[in-house]
């Protein structure tokens, strides 16, 4: 699908005022199409100043950003048409809904697009099923939901206009593990199914382990480090230097290195070191493996 | 951006105005207010611009804030300016051109229009706005309007209704930004269209505006209830207001001042309107 870079951009909050705040400082970066990419970084370090700018919600005081090579802002009036191109999924999104009923609220998008009756049909009840919704409540009011029902109505509102880059800044925040799962899997499937561009802002570095293939870090209004997952998570001094830290399970594992075991140091998931530590223990079962 | 509104205008500093007790700075810009009214001679003019450059110099406010400040009005006081000065009539005629007859007398009073608007706007902004916090401020309303409580008007009431309203605005200004920056992601579109249209737009933000508006409302009066606030009897306060010799000597030479005005109307009428 596309892929989506910035250049040389820099974004200051009320320029030309007292109150100037430099959000984002010479930024360069570049999110491969057909990727989830993570995007961490401490509170206050631009990552949502920064997915603003990557669907033309706030205009780069200097420099560019490109989809596919085409400069966003080369037809400023054309800037809606880049805003059903980049989907953006905002913090709390829950209190964006309006409509008397769930379906129109996930419609308001397609609508807006000035798609036909039944693409709208088809497009709401799939994006329904990523978010893992019922059907019957398609006609309740979007009111009447839980809070997270409320915030996967959210996500389907964006979902449903079938954006080839779709960013959600802290999708997860604030619900229970089951709901994290939900929504982050149902993200993770509509990615892989679709193959398209996915950006996620994140504070966990659990979900960003699981979910993401590539990570993009933030400090202090720049880009920091940019790699696959495990290039980044390999540098823990470096990551809790920025108010940061790696998986729990991987700074197990980098405990377990210190003592003198030797294991993979790539691992930042809990099924990865459930098997290498198995393999170990096997290994240890036939012998030959030093006591510990 | 919406953000960009300023509000209230308070200007944090420690000037002799700032420390000012708030209810003696309503009593002064009211005496203010009046001296401004009371003056009627050039001589009396020429007085309250002096004394208003007074206030603003010890009130240590930039002129670059207050000159600011007074932009917005631009276009109103040249516009009363221009009409005083095409249609005042007179006796010393200045031009006369075609249709278009300006006298002496119109040009003066446009100045001293002119004088009267932006003194006005100066003086009260550095007496009140800029120096108080609202806050401070709804205190002083509350503690000037006590006595009102006697007729049974609930003053307490108002006076924290102010405040909560004040607290709540630049959250409200934000909240409002979030969600049309939301609903524009999701391309709604609010400055195209017909008249209609554009009404329409703004249900996806105010519908959401509200909610959270009564949400923030229901989660406050719960919180106040939790704390034990039970309304204006018998409360005491964290900050006491207090009046001091200086304000009351501060009082008194604004009063001294409406009678020097009231004076030099009298005495020196040099150009008397
Ligand atoms: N509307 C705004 N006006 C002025 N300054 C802002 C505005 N929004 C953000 N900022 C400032 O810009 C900087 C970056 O903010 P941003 O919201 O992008 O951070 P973030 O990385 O998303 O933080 P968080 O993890 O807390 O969401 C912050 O210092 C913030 O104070
Ligand atoms: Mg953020």
């Amino acid at each position: 699908m596309a892929s989506i870079e910035l250049k040389n951009v820099s974004y200051i909050y009320g320029e030309n005022t007292p109150f100037e705040k430099k959000a984002l400082d010479n930024i360069n970066v570049r999110f491969e199409s057909g990727r989830i990419s993570g995007l961490i970084g401490h509170t206050g370090s631009g990552k949502s100043t920064l997915v603003q700018l990557l669907n033309g919600l706030l205009k780069p005081c200097s420099g560019s950003i490109l989809i596919d090579g085409r400069d966003i802002w080369e037809f400023p009036k054309k800037i809606r048409d880049i805003r059903f191109r980049v989907g953006l999924v905002f913090q709390y999104p829950e209190y964006q809904l309006f409509e008397e009923s769930v379906y129109k609220d996930i419609a308001f998008g397609p609508v807006n697009m000035g798609l036909d009756k039944d693409e709208i049909d088809r497009r709401v009840r799939d994006a329904i099923v990523f978010c893992g919704l019922s059907d019957d409540l398609l006609k309740k009011s979007p009111f009447e939901l839980s809070g997270g029902q409320k915030r996967r109505v959210a996500i389907a509102g964006i979902i449903a206009m079938e954006p080839e880059v779709l960013i959600l800044d802290e999708p997860a925040a604030g619900l229970d593990p089951m709901g994290r799962e939900e929504i982050l899997g149902g993200v993770w499937s509509y990615q892989r199914r679709n193959n398209s561009t996915v950006i996620l802002v994140s504070h966990s570095m659990e979900d960003m382990a699981r979910y993401s293939d590539n990570i993009v870090v933030m400090s202090d209004s720049r880009i920091y480090m940019t790699g696959a997952c495990s290039e980044i998570f390999k540098h823990a001094d470096k990551l809790v230097s920025v108010g940061l830290d790696v998986p729990q399970i991987t700074r197990l594992i980098h405990i377990l290195i210190k003592r003198g075991i030797d294991i993979r140091d790539d691992i930042f998931t809990i099924e990865a070191a459930k098997d290498e530590i198995m393999k170990l223990i096997r290994q240890k079962q036939k012998g030959g493996f030093p006591e510990c | 951006m919406l953000k960009d509104i300023t509000l209230g205008q308070f200007f944090p500093g420690d000037s002799i105005l700032h420390k000012l007790d708030p209810r003696t700075k309503i009593i002064l810009t009211l005496l203010y207010i009046t001296s401004i009214f009371l003056a009627t001679s050039v001589s009396g003019y020429i007085y309250i611009m002096l004394y208003t450059g007074l206030l603003v110099f010890i009130s240590r406010i930039p002129i670059k804030i207050i000159v600011k400040g007074l932009r917005p009005l631009i276009v109103i006081i040249a516009f009363t300016a221009i009409i005083n000065i095409l249609w005042t009539k007179g006796e010393v005629l200045m031009v006369d051109f075609y249709f278009i007859n300006i006298y002496l007398e119109g040009i003066m009073y446009a100045l001293l229009m002119i004088i009267r608007i932006t003194s006005l706007l100066a003086g009260t902004s550095v007496i009140l706005t800029y120096t108080t916090s609202p806050i401070a401020l709804t205190d002083g309303l509350e503690r000037l309007l006590a006595p009102l409580k006697s007729i049974h008007l609930p003053v307490h009431e108002f006076a924290m209704m102010m405040t909560i309203a004040l607290r709540f605005i630049p959250t409200l200004i934000e909240e409002t930004d979030k969600i049309m920056n939301a609903q524009k992601a999701r391309g709604a579109d609010f400055s195209t269209g017909s008249l209609t249209k554009r009404a329409k737009a703004l249900i996806p933000i105010l519908i959401p505006l509200f909610i959270s508006a009564f949400r923030r409302a229901d989660e406050l009066s719960t919180a106040m209830e939790c704390r034990c606030y039970r309304g204006g009897d018998n409360r005491t306060r964290m900050t006491v207001l207090r009046m001091r010799p200086a304000d009351f000597i501060t009082i008194a030479l604004l009063a001294m001042s409406c009678i020097i005005t009231i004076l030099l109307n009298i005495n020196f009428p040099i150009y008397k309107i």
